[in-house]
């Protein structure tokens, strides 16, 4: 994508038809969240793997290792920050 | 190769497996070989909560204005809870202690194990405070059939494995004539085999069956009835998240091989029995739906939805151990539920709170690139 976006400070997440851009403050869930979807939580702190969703394409990172198993190709959205455009779809 | 208390073998317990090495000589945790059993030990310590400070005051009052239909619900569901928490408090202990090699996992199972300890004894708490007699509540899991059938249903894997060790370790590997069983092959191979299956067990048991049961303990306190039942749930499910949390580790570790080579042969070799039990359990679980909601349904809950909320748990949890999901429900039938599971102590941003920032929110689906190309920070 070309625009003049600090390309490390704000992202475009792509989920199902819609898109929400998100910051690199916070993790993805909320942001999402207050974009209107209703998505899947418990913990909300990296235990509970409830809130694992598919990457489809794009980078995330977790600033700690969460303590739940995140199996390859799913993020566990309430722990995880956007690094870059990304993709996800519901499990 | 029968169970020593203080193994005298000097080894490396960085290279045993988690189960069917050597038993646990000395507990040290200064290392360990896989550290989430260390964190999960932590942080179940750190949730250490009990029952009594929860007040039940209201919620006896609540229980003696419920529809009798409602009480059904509400008694038969507790009656569960009791049956699945009394299965927890011991079998964990009972069947993984005598072949663990670990001390952080060995540890792990008896925090795990303690905790439900806690979770039976609220349900006494609760049992006191609702009904004059508490027997009439207890004495029921054990007679009533429907309550009975999930009895068999949960224990079947532990009782089996249990049985298996106990070969093992009086008998050691090889075949053995065993009264009223005829000729038992012993070999690690099948020990593995049962081991694993009965991990997915457990997973389904606290990960699916538990969360069956909060949804309708919720559900009456969605409409703020029972909300000291609520609180003590809540507590509960706050545990049993970490308790899944572990179940799914062992799992995964087992089948990635990177714990035990042998192990990653053996799930590839279950992966249809374990599919198979999450789907009879699925199954066993919208019957059960029937059965707490035959003389009527609650508002906001019914056995139609309660079904769709298994299907839909069930997916979710399959997937977090790499296997395909096997319903076509795909949303949550019961979205407030994870209001309730949330813990107290974490934030929650509102559905609609207002945006404090233009720059975060949703974009229109129609916008292309250019609309963007003015946007400067
Ligand atoms: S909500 Fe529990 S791991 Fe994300
Ligand atoms: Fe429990
Ligand atoms: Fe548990």
């Amino acid at each position: 994508m070309t625009s003049t976006f600090k390309e490390d400070s704000l992202h475009r997440v792509k989920i199902g038809a819609k898109e929400v851009l998100v910051t690199e403050e916070e993790p993805l869930l909320p942001q999402l969240e207050r974009s209107g979807l209703v998505l899947e939580y418990q913990c909300r702190e990296g235990y509970c793997s409830s809130c694992a969703l598919k990457l489809v394409w794009g980078k995330v990172y977790y600033p700690e290792e969460p303590m739940a198993w995140v199996q390859g190709g799913h993020v566990l959205s309430c722990c995880a920050y956007a690094k870059s455009d990304i993709e996800i779809a519901s499990l | 190769m029968s169970y020593s208390t203080f193994n005298r073998k000097q080894f490396d317990s960085l290279q045993e497996p988690m189960f069917f090495g050597e038993n646990v000589n000395v507990a040290r945790y200064d290392q360990q070989k896989h550290p989430i059993f260390e964190k999960l030990i932590e942080k179940q310590l750190s949730f250490f909560w009990r029952p009594e400070e929860v007040d039940l005051s209201t919620d006896r009052k609540d229980y003696l204005k419920l529809e009798p239909h409602e009480q059904h619900i509400f008694l038969s569901n507790l009656k569960y809870q009791t049956l699945l928490d009394s299965v927890q408090g011991r079998s964990p202990n009972v069947a993984l202690l005598p072949i663990v090699s670990l001390p952080e996992l060995e540890t792990w199972i008896e925090t795990w194990s303690f905790s439900e300890t806690i979770h039976s004894r609220s349900y006494t708490h609760i049992i006191r405070n609702i009904v004059n007699d508490p027997s009439k509540v207890f004495d029921d899991i054990v007679v009533n059939e429907e309550i009975t059938k999930r009895a068999d249903s949960v224990s079947r894997y532990y009782d089996e494995l249990i049985e298996k060790v106990s070969l093992y370790n009086t008998l050691g590997l090889g075949k053995h004539h065993v009264p009223g069983k005829g000729e038992v092959d012993v070999t690690l191979r099948s020990l593995k085999r049962t081991l694993y299956l009965t991990i997915a067990s457990v997973n389904v048991l606290e990960a699916i069956r538990f969360y069956v049961s909060f949804a309708c303990s919720f559900a009456f306190a969605e409409r703020t009835l029972m909300e000291g039942n609520a609180k003590i749930i809540k507590l509960i499910a706050r545990d049993e998240a970490l308790h899944l949390n572990g179940t799914q580790h062992m799992l995964n570790l087992m089948a990635s091989g990177r714990d035990d080579p042998e192990m990653a042969e053996v799930a590839q070799e279950c992966r249809d029995d374990v599919i198979r039990i999450f789907v009879e359990a699925a199954q066993q679980e919208r019957d059960w739906a029937s059965y707490l909601f035959k003389d009527g349904s609650m508002i906001g809950l019914n056995a139609q939805i309660l079904s769709q909320y298994v299907e839909y748990i069930t997916n979710i949890r399959m997937q977090a151990i790499g296997l395909e999901p096997q319903f076509a429900t795909k949303n949550n039938p019961i979205p407030w539920i994870n209001a309730w599971l949330v813990s107290d102590n974490v934030q929650v941003a509102p559905q609609e709170a207002e945006i404090s920032s233009y720059l975060v929110g949703q974009i229109d689906n129609d916008l292309d690139e250019a609309d963007f190309d003015d946007f400067d920070l």
